[in-house]
């Protein structure tokens, strides 16, 4: 058998093949060349690590991927077919390269600035990798010596962006088996606010990878409110990492839906950096068939006065499985930190699996801190309660599914997105029974 | 309406009904009183069609149907309703979609369109009155944070809207107050109809006090032991639930 490092050499020649290519500016390449001398010493985390001792990246390491996209055009009207928004700033992504006639962010408020990663690199010096550490995984070097688009969003002191920014990304399909590296960068300086959605969907259900980085800083008394919304192809892999660092009386709320993807892992990481700073870290994971979902999220409360509220449900079904590992730490200055957090899973067949681990490291000794973990199925008293009001088992289920699913969305300040989200769930159910 | 023919049911093997008789006819209001354990709910649930009980005797002939070979729904859809002792929450459910999910599943066994939005919503405002209940709680999960008395009030909101054939209310007064009960009676009181066949199961009498029943039936070890009218509940509430123990075995009054 092949060991993991022999076969994560393509990827390693494709970064040579970046930092030797001509025209790359040396500060990048520098940063390109530490990742990938990362790489060749981490490697893809292997099953013995602790933190992946539920997700084997055996299947993704087997495959060989494509790392050139043909070009290939789409229609705006697909891209409105699978907007989670109509009314936004939109930035779209297809097949790894940036779309300017698809976006729309010609026309932006003043204070506020959009623009393409691989229009605008060359301004980011300094600024990339700092929410992230390279030496931390192998996957953040892999982004790191491979990143070829994303998106740049900052805005500057106490601006409110008036619309949300949703960014599409879109694999079509067209380029079999193809890998992009996405890097995207939110900078909100002091008081400035902004919606943004991550947003990935897939056309097919071709195997592709879609593997992304994003790096969130909020100045003091910055509000994000971000959320991530995964609808990839049932046979694509999605790897990806969330890293914010939040200073005082900073605000991030963030909801992580994930519903597509043969193998998706999500590192979801908040340092709350400042007194006052506030963190919400919710999401749902809806996952079937042969589906495989793994989500690590980390909050470090670094010092006094900060809070924490995580609430991730599941609903598995099929022989899909899911993994929630959730590390409070609560370093040794940080009194006064409230966190909460609970995992929650339903399970509506025998054969899925659901690994929940739900961890607190508390250092201080004057804190608030709760946690808990509950894995279940649809209750029988409720399910009988529909039935003998008329509605068919299939229907009484599908209802009782989506109840316990959207509860994770009664967070969401804006109606407008806690609707379409609503939506999106509400089609992704088992649907036999039709809507009633 | 309804005729029970000899119906034994047992739970995990263990015998709870043992050959309950009783014919009800349309219009017609039956209470059915007993002591803990006598199998009241028990014959409720078989009634309308839970999981868990087995019918090892005896048939249920519902308008003409066999009423033990239908699923729950097919019977809650044919206007059987059972009104819960213990009405369940359903967070994330709200009771406006609960109500018009119930009222279209009937709806649309009885061959009829689904109502649109605003028709849908002034039924279901006239029916609120009925119960006295506040708009708010259209909006609310289903019987999520509602006291013991609204959650009988929505239980009955439910049927009003429903308009079922036969409603089986499963010891509708217990946790309620004497305002509660008032609200709840009048809102039973205003659906009793010629076509309409209820059947209510207590422990006590007080709610007949409210509910006027046409037939009193007293129920002990899974038999009905005694049918009369309404005294037959007043001597009961004189002379409690003992007596019934004294009764020789398999008679039927």
């Amino acid at each position: 058998m092949k060991q993991l490092t022999d076969l994560a050499t393509p990827f390693a020649s494709v970064a040579e093949a970046l930092i030797s290519a001509e025209g790359t500016v040396p500060w990048l390449k520098k940063l390109r060349q530490d990742a990938l001398t990362q790489f060749n010493v981490l490697s893809l985390p292997a099953k013995k690590e602790e933190d992946w001792k539920y997700t084997s990246l055996w299947s993704l390491s087997q495959q060989s991927f494509n790392h050139h996209a043909e070009s290939v055009v789409i229609a705006a009207d697909d891209v409105d077919a699978v907007a989670l928004l109509q009314d936004a700033y939109r930035v779209v992504i297809v097949d790894g390269v940036f779309s300017d006639e698809l976006s729309d962010i010609d026309a932006l408020q003043s204070g506020l600035s959009i623009s393409a990663l691989s229009e605008s690199v060359e301004q980011l010096e300094h600024k990339l990798g700092k929410q992230t550490e390279l030496t931390k995984a192998g996957l953040n070097a892999l982004n790191t010596m491979l990143m070829s688009e994303g998106v740049v969003i900052s805005v500057e002191a106490k601006i409110q962006v008036e619309k949300p920014i949703e960014i599409i990304v879109v694999n079509t399909g067209n380029t079999a088996n193809l890998a992009t590296h996405l890097r995207h960068k939110i900078e909100l300086e002091s008081g400035a606010r902004a919606t943004v959605i991550e947003h990935y969907v897939g056309l097919t259900q071709d195997s592709y990878f879609t593997d992304v980085v994003t790096e969130v800083n909020l100045a003091e008394s910055a509000e994000l409110t971000h959320y991530k919304l995964q609808q990839e192809s049932n046979n694509a892999f999605h790897i990806a990492t969330l890293a914010a660092h939040q200073a005082q009386n900073s605000q991030w709320l963030t909801n992580n839906i994930s519903l597509g993807a043969k193998l998706a892992r999500n590192d979801i990481h908040s340092q709350l950096l400042g007194e006052q700073s506030h963190v919400t870290l919710d999401g749902l994971y809806l996952v079937d068939g042969e589906q495989h979902v793994d989500n690590h999220t980390r909050i470090d409360h670094a010092v006094p006065n900060t809070t924490s509220d995580e609430l991730y449900k599941g609903v598995l079904d099929g022989n899909s499985h899911a993994v929630f590992n959730g590390k409070v730490m609560v370093h040794k200055d940080a009194q006064k930190t409230d966190a909460n957090q609970s995992n929650r899973n339903l399970l509506l067949s025998r054969g899925c699996e659901i690994d929940s681990k739900p961890e607190m490291e508390i250092y201080a000794d004057d804190v608030k801190c709760g946690h808990g973990s509950a894995i279940g199925q649809l209750d029988e008293d409720q399910l009988f309660f529909l039935r003998a009001r008329g509605l068919d088992e299939v229907s009484a289920r599908s209802l009782l599914t989506y109840a316990f699913a959207v509860e994770v969305l009664t967070r969401i300040p804006n109606q407008v997105i806690r609707d379409a989200l609503a939506e999106v769930i509400e089609q992704r159910l088992p649907k036999t029974g039709g809507k009633v | 309406m309804l005729e029970i023919k000899n119906l034994h049911a047992s739970v995990d093997g263990k015998e709870i009904l043992r050959g309950i008789n009783l014919t009800v006819n349309a219009g017609e209001v039956h209470a059915i009183m007993g002591p803990n354990g006598a199998g009241k709910s028990t014959l409720s649930n078989v009634l309308a069609g839970r999981d868990g009980y087995e019918i090892t005797q005896g048939e249920v002939i519902y308008k003409n149907e066999n009423l033990l070979e239908l699923e729950a729904e097919e019977r809650a859809q044919r206007g059987v309703f059972l009104a819960f002792q213990y009405p369940v929450e359903i967070p994330g459910v709200s009771n406006i979609y609960l109500l018009k999910a119930a009222l279209n599943a009937v709806r649309k066994y009885q061959g009829l369109e689904e109502l649109d939005a605003i028709d849908f919503l002034t039924l279901v405002r006239s029916k609120m009155e009925l119960v006295k209940m506040d708009e708010q709680f259209l909006h609310r999960s289903v019987n999520e944070g509602f006291s013991g008395g609204e959650k009988k009030r929505n239980e009955i909101l439910q049927m009003a809207l429903l308009e079922p054939s036969l409603a089986i209310l499963d010891e509708t007064d217990s946790g309620l107050d004497i305002d509660a009960l008032k609200i709840v009676s009048e809102g039973v009181n205003a659906l009793r109809s010629q076509e309409r066949s209820i059947i209510m199961i207590t422990h006590y009498q007080r709610l007949l006090d409210y509910i006027v029943p046409d037939f009193v039936h007293v129920l002990s070890k899974g038999q009905i032991v005694k049918s009369g009218d309404k005294e037959l509940a007043k001597e009961l509430e004189k002379t409690g639930y003992s007596w019934v123990h004294d009764q020789p075995e398999g008679l039927s009054a």
